[in-house]
């Protein structure tokens, strides 16, 4: 089918750069990966820029091959046996307390140990901003298995805040010698 | 739609998510490596496409030489038909001319 839409390749980089990168380094947990990743991705694009069909297409189509190169990325990883959250922050420095609360932040690093399924749902849902039925599209799952991760996802991730806050309150009242 | 967090701590989830910047040097990367996979790609191109055509060119002139050799070939086999059968047109000839002798030569001691 004919599509008027023309796409301009760097436009197009300049508008998701931050998207595929932010995913990329969620997801895998590593920030040079993550560029790396973001590099490979938007090379692949203008391979099949020909094919996109609307601005929302590539953004689409910019989130699914992401989150598939990220899995990829991390099952290499897994293979080589490298725990890559551990190396996080040591490696690439910006430390996320800088830039959020300390709960915030530290829900960032909690995030880092949820199932990779239950992290990409959450990822979307809450980065991208995304409904369960659009996250079902990008990542080429059913639906209710979409919505369980989530659900699961964030009952996990809620506890270990939950546990994460009673250290922290306590370990503050010990420093104030309540 | 816009997103509504439904309690204080999925708005904490979603603030402690939102997008990173990207690198400054994201972007040069992209195009660097574009612009150096563009370029083999259009040299890789040419290539084939040369090798195409000489593939092609070889082809059509190997073509054309064994239609001339097979046309050659028939005209020999044509012409060497044509020679046996003057030859045996002569000799058919001859042996007549040598019955119509014998055969006078017959009569002429009778």
């Amino acid at each position: 089918m004919a599509h008027d839409w023309q796409p301009d390749f760097e436009q197009l980089v300049d508008e998701h750069q931050s998207m595929v990168f932010s995913l990329g380094w969620r997801m895998t947990g590593d920030r040079g990966l993550a560029e790396e990743i973001a590099q490979d991705v938007f090379l692949e694009l203008d391979r099949n820029l020909g094919r996109m069909e609307s601005a929302a297409h590539a953004c689409f189509w910019l989130r699914r091959v992401t989150m598939s190169r990220s899995a990829d990325a991390m099952r290499r990883r897994r293979v080589r046996g490298l725990d890559l959250w551990v190396e996080m922050e040591e490696r690439h420095g910006m430390r996320v307390e800088e830039r959020t609360s300390p709960l915030g932040a530290r829900v960032e690093q909690l995030l880092a140990t949820l199932p990779e399924a239950q992290r990409a749902a959450l990822v979307l849902r809450y980065q991208e901003e995304m409904t369960p039925e659009e996250i079902a599209d990008t990542l080429g799952a059913p639906l209710a298995t979409v919505k369980s991760h989530l659900q699961r996802g964030l009952k996990l991730l809620r506890a270990k805040a939950a546990s994460h806050l009673k250290e922290y309150v306590r370990v503050k009242e010990q420093a104030s010698g309540i | 739609m816009e997103f509504e967090p439904v309690d204080e701590f999925e708005r904490e989830l979603h603030e402690a998510l939102v997008r990173r910047p990207a690198p400054p040097s994201l972007k040069r990367k992209i195009m660097e490596r574009r612009g150096r996979a563009l370029r083999p790609r259009s040299y890789a191109v040419l290539w084939q496409r040369l090798a195409a055509c000489l593939v092609l060119a070889g082809a059509l002139g190997g073509a054309v030489g064994w239609q001339r050799h097979v046309q050659e070939e028939r005209r020999k086999g044509e012409a060497a038909r044509e020679q046996v059968l003057t030859a045996l047109r002569i000799t058919g000839h001859a042996l007549n001319h040598m019955n119509i002798q014998l055969a006078a030569h017959g009569r002429g001691h009778e």
